[in-house]
């Protein structure tokens, strides 16, 4: 069975008004950062798009959606996320709209070893009634330590791999990753969207 | 609360996306490098153009990705080819209807007259 090697699952959320709305379109906005890396929110938007439409879903064009916000004075992250989104709904014709807030985005370098964490909140509110569809929060933390292989061979490997993160951490695999567990992993991902042969059909996983 | 340690260990990365839905829909491209690196380059932005107009001329009868013609034609728009933008916005609307609200807005500002991307005269 496929499923035999994953974590235990968590609890299956809670899917009933995701599945009354049952959103075909989702509007990314722009992501609250809460990390101390100020290009975050725009390497982070490069990775979400092709994960939500995999998914089955209509993903509004993140990078168009980011500027033609901004001309209209919508680049403020916070604003955006406690306005109303039944608004935002009428102006881009939307069924959803997902909120989404950095909440870590950091390396720790400790002489030999490094770890990178990435955190992520993740929110879809209706832009019909502007209640909250579904939820989830992802922790990735990268740590060439944990999987030393021990003695002289483990060393240099962990330096060889701390000298490359830090040279430019690379968050993007980490994003991926969150990202994919967030919308992918059965019980608390995202039901499959209209564009996905299993739309309607998955009630028994999610 | 899902803490989970990422290790290097390639096996790990296996397990985890054996977990979830890996079969493709489409075909991206380089769309999210290339995105990813006009973010940390700006002046990247004819890569970024480039590699969108290879998913769309590589889709070769499959279905593009949704978003992608609306991102190209809104880069044709920044560079001031309004009637360029236009046909692309076209046909994101015409392929994903739920585009044609915003594809509609977009048609109209790019169709207006006396639109200069080079400002106003002096």
């Amino acid at each position: 069975m496929a499923l035999t090697g994953c974590v235990s699952p968590p609890p299956k959320s809670d899917y009933t008004q995701f599945r009354s709305e049952a959103p075909r379109s989702i509007l990314v906005v722009p992501v609250i950062n809460k990390s101390v890396d100020v290009n975050a929110p725009d390497y982070f938007l490069a990775t979400i798009a092709h994960p939500l439409a995999e998914r089955g879903y209509y993903v509004f064009p993140v990078n168009m959606v980011k500027s033609v916000m901004a001309d209209d004075g919508l680049s403020d992250a916070n604003l955006v996320h406690s306005g109303d989104p039944r608004r935002l709904g009428e102006l881009f014709g939307t069924d959803a709209i997902m909120y989404i807030s950095i909440e870590r985005w950091d390396a720790k370098y400790v002489v030999l070893s490094t770890s990178v964490t990435v955190e992520l909140n993740y929110s879809i509110k209706s832009a019909h009634t502007g209640q909250e569809l579904w939820k989830n929060h992802e922790v990735i933390v990268y740590s060439p330590q944990a999987s030393s292989a021990g003695g002289l061979a483990g060393l240099i490997a962990d330096a060889v791999a701390a000298a490359l993160t830090k040279a430019a951490p690379n968050y993007i695999p980490l994003a991926n990753q969150a990202n994919n567990q967030a919308i992918n992993l059965k019980g608390t991902g995202l039901p499959a969207g209209p564009y996905d042969a299993m739309f309607g059909k998955d009630a028994a996983a999610y | 609360m899902n803490v989970r340690i990422w290790s290097i260990g390639v096996a790990l990365v296996i397990m985890l996306s054996g977990c979830a839905t890996t079969n493709q829909k489409y075909d991206w491209g380089k769309y999210d490098a290339s995105l990813y690196t006009y973010y940390k380059d700006p002046t990247k932005v004819g890569e970024l153009s480039t590699s969108l107009a290879a998913v769309i001329n590589n889709s070769k009868g499959a279905t593009v990705p949704p978003g992608i013609y609306a991102e190209y034609g809104y880069l044709q728009m920044q560079k001031g080819n309004n009637q360029g933008a236009v046909a692309s916005f076209k046909q994101e609307a015409a392929h994903w209807p739920e585009s044609k609200v915003f594809m509609d807005q977009m048609i109209k500002v790019a169709s207006a007259p006396a639109h200069s991307p080079q400002g106003s005269s002096k």
